[in-house]
């Protein structure tokens, strides 16, 4: 039994990490595109976990009949849907009015305070600011002992089940199998890298960067090799041993946001839309010369923001088991910190930057004792220090 | 409770938040900075002179100090305490200037929707701190030993019944005199549109200030509305109590604010923070070093700032880092815009209507499970009411102020820079 330790806390960091990277997928859309740094996106990351709730919970709404309950996978679609409809609301009656009066970005930042403002007190005057749950299937979690022995590395995993710690699978590997993983991964992740890696010339526009591709190689790789290549338990003397506890709803989280953030880069990067999103991006005016609807694509950015934002805040619900009315709010800050730190123009800036700040949050919390409560200030004090060396964030200026 | 008692109570709110407000507009409105970590400001000019003006080892306390100013100075003589509880507060406006001086060098180099988050951000932080160190100023518990100066002078009486009511009810009548003398002044001047809302506003008001309270409590009621400063329950002859004493204080607090960035904005310093406003890099040209101006703006606004913080310590009696919210901040720029950004009267006019809305429909009758949801529906309305004004009507309720003498425009006719 060995206790959790620094690695636990970077695995939390990064499931922390993609919470806030899909709230800074949608952020950093609408920052780059509509140019408003948008206050109202931490309140839709709230509307949105509770229009799942209505479908997958309704008894807990006061106003609404109990009328049966949603599988938690089809209330989160249609939550998405709903938040959708709502971005294109907004969008249509308050920030295409605005933009067409050309409101600077001062006047933009107030208008989407005015309307945090009423999206996050819709959400107390419907529901009321009690703490409530969406209705999932029960989660267990696995602890994986990880244990660095004379002959190579035990895995140990257990489960509590019916309160009892089980020991459900045991197995290693022995020092030969790592070091020729690690070889293996690394000649993988080179090889995808060299032969997806084009001449450049400035029209040039990968799908997936390649190092981004490389990497990505490099670690399917490892887990691979991690899941079929598991021989028997190399001894329970360790020299070094740490926990991770790991369950569906981390795994899922994941990938979902992994997801989220690979369709988007699809549509930005190979659609005419998407072209027509990342021109406006570059200059509106220059873009509207050449043909394309602005109106539309801006209509479309809020839309898939919304969604973005309402997928967010569901994968929020789910990890954090509550809802409250300052969820979204409480989730602003870091939001911001991402994707400044990740420079505003790209979904993988916006997941790096996530990342970083979800890392440095739990692990900060992990390696300063007594600091639990400081782990928005982390986020900041990271954030801070950035701007302070590169006032344009890591990445650049838009 | 008498209307009175309740108008009071909401006016004191009103001038410390419009002092609070006023600071802001001194960033915000004519430099142009956006701080969204205003409030924290308000929260260091309280904790500071709270700390500084409390006697040391009060009991539930824990954290650093008190100073125990007004003692220290109270050997003096009888104003000796008063004179060290003004130095507390200028103290808490000292810290509050000393700490954005510490947060405007790094960020005011920023771009301004960075500057703005950034700002949120630390706020965020040092609300955190405060809440969560509880050896600084005792955590969440908050400190409840605030000093109140002057405290052992009221309930104030002069004398006999007879005279108190006749003196006081004097004063209170003429402050009536004076604000329906400014209010036919203000009805003068405005255009066809303003008449007409004066016209229904004051007589509503004083139908409800007046008439409806003697319906119900008869003459009573109507002396103590009328003889507002009054208070015939206070101290064995009547006189004028505590609270009556802080609306004065508050009042004068803002009067005095006001006049400071009244001054600031209308001196030529004044017109390169408007400049920077407008366009940076214009008195950048002319030789002016803006950043140094502008981390000035900061401080002044900040200082005004934890002013209010001290009088709002007093006006309460307790504080807690939960009444620090960035909410805060944010209703303030909601004040600011409603009223009329870079107007200061504009400033007082919002925060006036903003807390009007936030506490003034506390008059409608509804059952008490739902008052979440009469404070949520109140704060929708203000958002709509935010988006309405910046969209109709983005300058304002009244609009930008004139100014003794305006950066040059294209027409030079107007005494606004509205360029």
């Amino acid at each position: 039994m060995v206790s959790a330790g620094l690695l636990d806390a970077t695995v939390q960091g990064l499931i922390t990490g993609a919470v806030i990277a899909g709230g800074a997928l949608g952020l950093s859309l609408i920052y780059d595109i509509a140019e408003v740094p948008n206050f109202a996106h931490g309140d839709m990351i709230t509307i949105g976990a509770y229009l799942a709730l209505v479908f997958n919970n309704p008894g807990e709404i006061p106003f609404l009949p109990d009328f049966g309950s949603a599988p938690f996978a089809l209330a989160a679609v249609i939550g998405v849907v709903l938040a959708g409809v709502l971005g294109a609301v907004y969008e249509l009656a308050i920030f295409r009015k605005f933009r067409e009066k050309d409101a600077d970005l001062i006047t933009m930042v107030i208008v989407s305070l005015g309307l945090a403002l009423v999206l996050r007190n819709a959400v107390l005057f419907l529901v009321g600011s009690k703490n409530i749950q969406y209705q999932t299937p029960r989660v267990i979690t696995t602890n994986f002992d990880f244990l660095v022995t004379g002959g190579g590395l035990t895995v140990i995993t257990t489960q509590r089940q019916a309160g009892e710690l089980v020991t459900t699978g045991a197995w290693g590997y022995p020092w030969w199998l790592i070091v020729a993983g690690i070889l293996a991964a690394v000649a993988v992740g080179y090889a995808v890298f060299a032969l997806y890696r084009q001449e450049e010339d400035f029209t040039t526009v990968y799908l997936i960067p390649p190092k981004i591709l490389g990497a990505a190689g490099s670690i399917a790789t490892v887990l691979l090799l991690g899941v079929f290549a598991r021989l028997g338990p190399q001894g329970t003397d360790y020299i070094l041993g740490t926990q991770i506890g790991l369950n569906v709803k981390h795994i899922t989280i994941l990938a979902v946001v992994i997801a989220a953030m690979f369709v988007l880069n699809v549509i930005l990067k190979t659609t005419k839309l998407g072209r027509a999103m990342r021109a406006t991006a570059d200059n509106m005016d220059l873009a509207e010369v050449r043909g394309v609807d602005a109106d539309r694509v801006q209509l479309v950015v809020w839309v898939v923001a919304a969604m973005l934002a309402a997928l967010a805040g569901i994968l929020t619900g789910w990890f954090a088991t509550n809802l409250t009315p300052n969820m979204g709010f409480a989730l602003l800050l870091p939001i911001f910190a991402a994707v400044i730190l990740g420079g505003i123009s790209s979904p993988y800036g916006a997941v790096a930057g996530a990342m970083i700040i979800g890392l440095s949050m739990d692990v900060g919390v992990y390696l300063i004792p007594g600091s639990s409560t400081y782990r928005v200030a982390i986020a900041f004090v990271i954030l801070i220090g950035v701007l302070l060396v590169k006032p344009e964030g890591i990445w650049g200026d838009v | 409770m008498a209307v009175a008692d309740f108008i009071i109570s909401l006016l004191t709110f009103i001038a410390i938040y419009s002092l609070f407000g006023i600071g802001l507009n001194l960033k915000f409105g004519f430099t142009g900075l956006i701080d969204f970590g205003h409030v924290a400001y308000f929260m260091i000019g309280a904790y500071v002179t709270v700390v500084l003006t409390m006697p040391a080892g009060a009991a539930g306390y824990s954290g650093i100090g008190g100073f125990a100013l007004p003692e220290l100075f109270g050997v003096l003589g009888p104003l000796g305490s008063l004179f060290g509880w003004v130095l507390g507060v200028l103290g808490g406006m000292i810290a509050a200037a000393l700490v954005s001086l510490a947060v405007g060098v790094p960020t005011l180099r920023l771009r301004e929707d960075y500057l703005a988050i950034t700002a949120l951000g630390i706020a965020t932080i040092l609300t955190t701190v405060v809440n969560d160190e509880e050896w600084l100023f005792n955590g969440p518990f908050g400190i409840n030993t605030v000093y109140t100066p002057l405290r052992d002078v009221f309930p104030l009486s002069l004398g006999g019944f007879t005279l108190n009511m006749a003196v006081f009810g004097i004063l209170s009548l003429a402050v009536f005199g004076l604000t329906g003398y400014w209010l036919v002044r203000v009805f003068q001047h405005r255009g066809r549109r303003g008449r007409l809302v004066l016209g229904v506003l004051v007589p509503l008001v004083a139908v409800w200030y007046f008439v409806l309270p003697t319906l119900s409590g008869g003459m009573v009621e109507l002396t103590r509305n009328t003889l507002w400063l009054f208070d015939p329950t206070a101290g064995p002859n009547g006189g004028m109590d505590y609270d009556r004493f802080v609306l004065l204080l508050s009042v004068a607090a803002l009067g005095g604010g006001y006049w400071i960035t009244e001054r600031t904005i209308n001196s030529p310093y004044g017109r390169v923070l408007r400049a920077i406003r407008e366009d940076e890099d214009v008195p950048r040209a002319l030789g002016k070093e803006t950043f140094q101006y502008k981390l000035q703006a900061l401080m002044l606004g900040s200082a005004l700032a934890g002013a209010a913080g001290a009088l709002w310590a007093i006006n309460i009696g307790f504080i807690a880092p939960d009444q620090f919210a960035a909410t805060i901040t944010f209703y303030a720029f909601t004040a600011v815009i409603v009223g009329g950004t870079a107007n200061n009267k504009g400033v007082i006019l919002g925060t006036a209507f903003f807390w009007g809305i936030r506490n003034g429909t506390r008059f409608i009758d509804v059952p008490s499970q739902y008052s979440i949801q009469l404070a949520a529906a109140r704060l929708m309305l203000i958002g709509v009411v935010l988006i309405l004004i910046l969209y109709y009507r983005p300058e304002g309720l009244l609009g930008e102020q004139d100014y003794d003498i305006p950066l040059p425009s294209r027409d030079a006719s107007g005494g606004t820079d509205d360029v």
